[in-house]
């Protein structure tokens, strides 16, 4: 696996954008200065001040870029500081430049705060600062016509626009993150239920029949030993629960019913199906294992048998129990028992599939589920 | 006659437990191996009637292991043996050479019984086994390789192999089909030797086009 994503900011595109823009708009600036300056006040201060700004672009440049130094007072300071070069305005600019709404020092390079606060802290912080910018430029011209009004709106809308980016951005990284830890732990999950089930399982099923065998003390290990068995058996077989949408091997999800009393036959590789059709098979195959247990007796195997037609997946639960008598299933049915049959039919129903069940006194029984696969997928393998 | 016996497993507590059982059942356990490469070794002086044989070895994979065997060792029967996940590796073991499959989980009686016959001459054809089978027909089937035509199941070959996946014995099937003992047998037999001989038809074609065919194997 590459870098864990939570370590990565998702808004540093964003940053580079505010850096970019820095750099555009004091361009700006200069030039804004060099046009004006004969006209200014105090034509000095109006060199201090773009000297300021060529200092501080050059700060935020080497900070932002990196993101271990887009500090928060960094992006506080970077207002303040824009807001002080722009008050100062109120002493460069001459009467007649304010009565022409002549550029002040700071012209549009003043927008930038505003994007690097929203970057930083989200919406809240990106408003926030679009005010105060909008505030300080009403106070730099001593008055609150259309013109400032505007120019307000347009900063306080590009801090919210930039801070909702940012924040979006956070927010489906994290959702990222979270749904590929969910997905990377269901498959070592799945993992570790094939591997407990192969090695473990076999050993101690091994111990508990050899005990048995043995009798006396062994016998009392060979009990703990099964008790055990029966335990973790259990626990691999709970369905661990995968994200919506996903494909699932029902191949390897059927092996897990495996016992030495049930025998899973099936193709060599992988059948891959929608996550939601293979958690209904494996319902409807654990339900029918389980009527097995119930009316079949303790010695009764199964078999359960899948084929991967392409079109088609065929699975045969076969038991060899004593089977159900001719109109018993019926009966039940309108006593009201509804039970397996009607669980099952009902899970094959809403896969679009149908269900036949065979079986006859003496004979066992022996379930088929036919369930179409579902279109616009071929076969996996 | 005695039958002699070979396992081989890396697990030495499985290892042994099949040991004593088999040796209490009367068989002759000549040997044990825990890889791929000492089975062989052994399996080359000890020359027992049968290999049993776990395919989770590490090293040298139980699959390498069971297709050197069976080609060197033309008295030599290999029965696999093995946890119920390994199924590609089954398949591919069953195609290389060896004469059945079962699963670990099955009982002492079965796993003599499987013994005996894997002797004899006989498959051991599992449901297990019936299902990858059918399934790796239908495969074959579904994606035609270039060079030689996959091999087909009859429909009688597809009836009968269902049927043994179903874990019905072969008395059952010749019943429920009106067939002979025999003729279920002959059939179960027909499926995999079809396997089997595709499959060396494929090795050696693969041998030829790539020039392995002029090394001293």
């Amino acid at each position: 696996m590459t870098a864990s994503p939570t370590l990565r900011d998702p808004a540093t595109p964003l940053w580079w954008g505010t850096i970019v823009l820095r750099w555009v708009t004091l361009v700006f600036a200069l030039a804004a200065v060099l046009v004006n300056h004969e006209g200014y006040d105090r034509p000095g201060l109006a060199w201090t001040g773009f000297s300021v700004m060529l200092v501080w672009s050059v700060v935020t440049t080497a900070a932002f870029a990196r993101e271990s130094t887009r500090f928060r007072w960094l992006v506080v300071v970077d207002v303040l500081l824009t807001c002080v070069v722009m008050l100062s305005s109120r002493l460069v600019l001459s009467d007649s430049q304010f009565a022409e709404t002549g550029p002040l020092v700071t012209t549009v390079w003043a927008s930038v705060p505003a994007l690097t606060a929203g970057a930083r802290f989200g919406v809240g912080g990106g408003v926030l600062a679009g005010l105060v910018m909008a505030v300080c430029t009403g106070l730099s011209r001593y008055t609150f016509d259309l013109d400032v009004a505007r120019d307000g709106v347009l900063l306080t809308a590009s801090g919210l626009l930039i801070g909702l980016a940012a924040t979006t951005a956070r927010r489906s990284q994290a959702a990222l993150a979270q749904a590929m830890r969910t997905e990377a732990a269901t498959a070592e999950r799945e993992r570790l239920a094939r591997s407990i089930h192969d090695s473990v399982l076999q050993v101690l099923a091994r111990v508990r029949r050899r005990g048995t065998e043995l009798g006396g003390e062994a016998a009392e290990l060979a009990r703990l030993a099964g008790e055990q068995e029966i335990a973790l058996r259990a626990l691999v077989t709970t369905e661990p629960s995968r994200p919506a949408g996903g494909d699932a091997d029902l191949r390897a999800a059927l092996q897990l019913l495996a016992t030495p009393r049930v025998q899973v036959s099936g193709p060599a590789g992988e059948v891959r199906l929608p996550a939601g059709t293979v958690d209904e098979l494996v319902a409807a195959t654990k339900e029918t294992l389980s009527n097995v247990d119930r009316h079949a007796g303790p010695t009764a195997k199964a078999w359960v048998l899948l084929e991967d037609l392409g079109d088609e997946i065929v699975l045969t639960i076969r038991d060899d129990g004593p089977g159900i008598a001719q109109g018993r299933l019926e009966e039940a049915e309108k006593e009201g028992h509804l039970g397996v049959a009607t669980s099952v039919r009902g899970r094959v129903n809403e896969l679009g599939g149908t269900s036949t069940l065979e079986t006859a006194p003496g004979a066992g029984t022996e379930w088929e589920l036919r369930v179409p696969r579902p279109k616009q997928r071929r076969r996996g393998r | 006659m005695t039958v002699s016996v070979m396992i081989v497993d890396d697990h030495p507590i499985w290892r042994d437990g099949v040991a004593r059982d088999l040796a209490e059942h009367g068989f002759d356990v000549r040997a044990t191996a825990a890889d791929g490469e000492a089975a062989l070794r052994i399996a080359r002086t000890v020359r027992p009637d049968v290999v049993l044989m776990d395919l989770n070895l590490g090293e040298t994979s139980g699959v390498v292991a069971a297709r050197s065997i069976t080609g060197e060792l033309p008295g030599t029967r290999v029965l696999v043996l093995s946890a119920s996940g390994d199924h590609s590796d089954v398949l591919e073991a069953v195609k290389a050479g060896a004469s059945g499959y079962l699963v670990k989980s099955a009982s002492v009686a079965e796993l003599v019984d499987a013994v005996h016959r894997t002797a004899g001459g006989d498959p051991v054809f599992t449901a297990g086994l019936a299902g990858m089978v059918l399934g790796e027909y239908r495969r074959m089937a579904d994606a035609p390789a270039d060079g030689d035509p996959p091999p087909r199941l009859t429909e009688r070959e597809t009836d009968v192999l269902r049927l043994v996946a179903k874990g019905l014995t072969a008395k059952q099937i010749a019943d429920r089909l009106v067939i002979s003992h025999r003729t279920v047998e002959n059939h179960v037999q027909s499926t995999l030797r079809k396997l089997q001989l595709h499959n060396r038809v494929e090795l050696a074609r693969y041998a030829i086009e790539h020039g392995l065919d002029r090394d001293e194997d």
